[in-house]
């Protein structure tokens, strides 16, 4: 039953740069924690989170709104960690 | 058997003698298909499995050694390791062996290239670049493959380092101890390695073409004066380069130990003798060799290589160590001299037909005008701490400067309503770099306290001449009139309106050139740290009384080839010693 734990979110980007290798270096390992199964949804297309050259391939620039889905135990606790890592720490690194 | 020669561009002086080890050999030999059985298919897939794990651990390794100011280099080594990391690269080279029945090298080229194809698509300029990171991460993946381990240190010689290229990354990694001198096939004369070969002083060569060619642990010799590398050399030549690297090293002790006295002719005229440079790092060898100060920093290094624009915090923290470490002694800090061709992942690609004539230097810290404020507010908060002066680049007109004054004074008045202290009297200075600039020098002597004359780019803007364009390279002739009258009419413009003119160009550290800046009176010079013994102990040889007549003689010349002639025999009378050593801007005729 643990396994059907569904948790999604949408953040905005906000990276002078849009998602380039370091931020998406950041998500890849972060998601990597996780056992859930991540996604990093953008303009109609969905990607590994755990994957940077996945989340490179996105080429997500600033202002996009990006979804986070995630399925398994730890869903919710992958979701809410990228949702922060989104909302402070891509910030102030460019 | 005669022995083989390869020519590059001498970008660090000095000899070296020793036998060769090749890094990263396979980067630039080509990629072979192999076909296998089923049966190797295991074994093929453990072999790339095993490549990519070396190859992260070898990463893993550099990360830890990256010192911690240099910040960048690390976010880049670490986006590698997430690439390296990243399963389904591994994965879908795996499945590439095993569906096409191919080797591992194989397999790992088409897993790129199915990367690349993917971004391509993509539109954003700076995140299709990143293909070039995967391209990085495969030769490290490949290396390992081949079977080469860096292993260069494990030998109980100093080796002579040859490479195809040398990036951040390997320039970090390399074990300095274990290398007497390096040179690299490809790079030019502005390229990263020649700045890290001069700030360690040892001989290196870039820009040598077919050095693939050359055989580990091959005996070479390595000139760093005229850019040879000579393998396999026979007695004669050894003994020849033997005989001139002994002849260095006394010279260059001899005038180390008296590089501190001052640049005076006999006849007491006094010359400042400032450095050029362009990393932090270097500061030492400034004074190691004798400058009097810093009369160039190149503040662009700090902006290139990374993603974003430093921070003017990041920016504040430079410049107030190298202020308080050159203190008492100045520091000029040229504002940013950067072409938007050279910034473009975070300006946008800019189709410029001729950036050389396009939006650069000044032009484009106008046009971003929070960059230019954030650089200017680093550089006057560092002023309360040393003896700081700014400058700005590629100044063309009055009404320009104007604009950039009020935007300078803007940002002090700024300052100051913040609380933010600074020194009021920090100089502000231009570059003459331009022909429009020299020829109204007199009008802009009135707006600035000093000027600063770049010959480099005088002479290409000047003369029309790209010096790196090796067609047209024989016209670059700093002796040419127009060049000299320009010069000279610069120097007496500032001083007749009562400010300091120094020159900062490569002619400041041209043995040859040296009599006829002299004769001019400069008020310093500003050269590379390296050159400075050597130029002050010229400079110490001759009297001003014969440098005058040297100029004038120079001057009335119409001919750039009599002029030369002129210059070489002067200088030979005084510097027979030295100049074997020296590379100089004027050709042999």
């Amino acid at each position: 039953m643990a396994e059907d734990n569904i948790c999604e979110t949408t953040i905005n980007l906000h990276n002078e740069f849009g998602l380039h290798a370091r931020p998406a270096g950041r998500i890849a390992r972060a998601a990597q924690q996780f056992e859930a199964r991540i996604k990093l949804g953008f303009d109609g297309r969905e990607v590994d989170a755990k994957s940077i050259l996945d989340i490179l391939s996105l080429a997500a620039p600033n202002g996009s709104a990006l979804r986070i889905l995630a399925q398994g135990n730890d869903a919710r606790h992958a979701v809410e960690h990228l949702e922060s890592l989104f909302r402070e720490k891509l910030r102030e690194d460019g | 058997m005669a022995s083989k020669v390869f020519k590059g561009i001498p970008v660090s002086a000095g000899l070296a003698i020793g036998r060769t080890y090749f890094l990263n050999r396979e980067a630039g030999t080509s990629i072979v298909r192999i076909n296998i059985i089923p049966e190797q298919v295991p074994q093929e897939t453990a072999r790339l499995k095993q490549g990519f794990n070396a190859a992260l651990d070898e990463l893993e390794n550099i990360l830890k050694k990256v010192p911690r100011d240099l910040k960048e280099q690390a976010a880049i080594i670490d986006s590698h390791i997430m690439i390296l990391r990243d399963e389904k690269f591994q994965k879908s080279a795996c499945d590439y062996v095993h569906s096409r029945l191919i080797n591992a090298e194989w397999a790992l080229e088409n897993a790129v290239n199915d990367i690349e194809r993917a971004f391509s698509r993509i539109e954003d300029e700076y995140i299709r670049s990143r293909t070039q990171d995967v391209r990085l991460v495969a030769g490290r993946v490949r290396n390992k493959l081949y079977g080469q381990s860096k292993s260069y240190d494990s030998k109980s010689e100093r080796m002579i380092l040859l490479a195809h290229d040398l990036s951040p990354a390997d320039t970090i990694e390399l074990k300095l101890d274990r290398i007497m001198a390096f040179a690299t096939a490809t790079g030019g004369k502005t390229s990263h390695a020649g700045i890290i070969a001069r700030s360690l002083q040892i001989p290196a060569i870039v820009g040598a073409e077919g050095l693939e060619e050359i055989q580990d642990d091959h005996v070479v010799i390595l000139d760093g004066f005229s850019g040879k590398i000579i393998v396999e050399p026979d007695a004669e030549e050894l003994t020849h380069y033997t005989d001139l690297k002994q002849r260095f090293s006394e010279y260059y002790s001899q005038i180390k130990r008296n590089c501190y006295l001052p640049a005076e002719t006999i006849d007491g005229y006094q010359m400042q003798v400032l450095a050029n440079i362009e990393l932090f790092e270097e500061v030492t060898s400034v004074i190691d060799n004798g400058g009097e100060g810093i009369g160039l920093y190149r503040t662009e290094y700090s902006f290139l290589n990374r993603n974003n624009w430093p921070s003017e915090e990041e920016l504040y923290e430079e410049y107030r160590d190298m202020a308080s470490i050159v203190y008492p002694q100045k520091v000029v800090f040229r504002t940013l001299d950067l072409g938007a061709d050279k910034i473009s992942p975070h300006f946008g690609p800019l189709e410029e037909v001729n950036p050389a004539l396009g939006l650069r230097a000044i032009r484009f810290c106008q046009q971003n005008i929070e960059l230019f404020k954030a650089q200017l507010r680093a550089i006057l908060r560092a002023s309360t701490l040393g003896n700081v002066a700014v400058m700005f680049p590629m100044i063309s007109g009055l009404q320009e400067l104007r604009e950039v004054k009020e935007i300078y004074f803007d940002v002090r008045e700024e300052m100051r309503k913040a609380g933010q202290p600074f020194n009021d009297e920090v100089p502000f200075g231009i570059m003459i770099e331009l022909p429009s600039a020299v020829f109204i020098a007199d009008v802009l002597a009135r707006e600035v306290d000093f000027f600063s004359i770049g010959t480099n780019d005088l002479i290409q803007y000047s003369l029309g001449i790209d010096r790196t364009n090796r067609y047209v390279s024989y016209l670059y002739q700093p002796l040419h009139p127009a060049v000299l009258r320009s010069i000279k009419y610069v120097v007496d413009a500032g001083h007749e309106a009562g400010i300091e003119v120094n020159v900062c160009g490569e002619v400041a550290a041209d043995p040859y050139c040296i009599p006829i800046l002299m004769g001019m009176q400069l008020d310093s010079i500003s050269l590379n740290p390296q050159a400075i013994p050597g130029i002050k102990r010229i400079i110490r040889q001759t009297t001003m009384e014969e440098c005058k007549e040297l100029l004038k003689q120079v001057l009335t010349s119409s001919q750039v080839q009599q002029s030369n002639r002129l210059v070489r025999d002067k200088i030979f009378t005084h510097f027979p010693e030295g100049l074997m050593f020296y590379t100089s801007l004027i050709e042999e005729s």
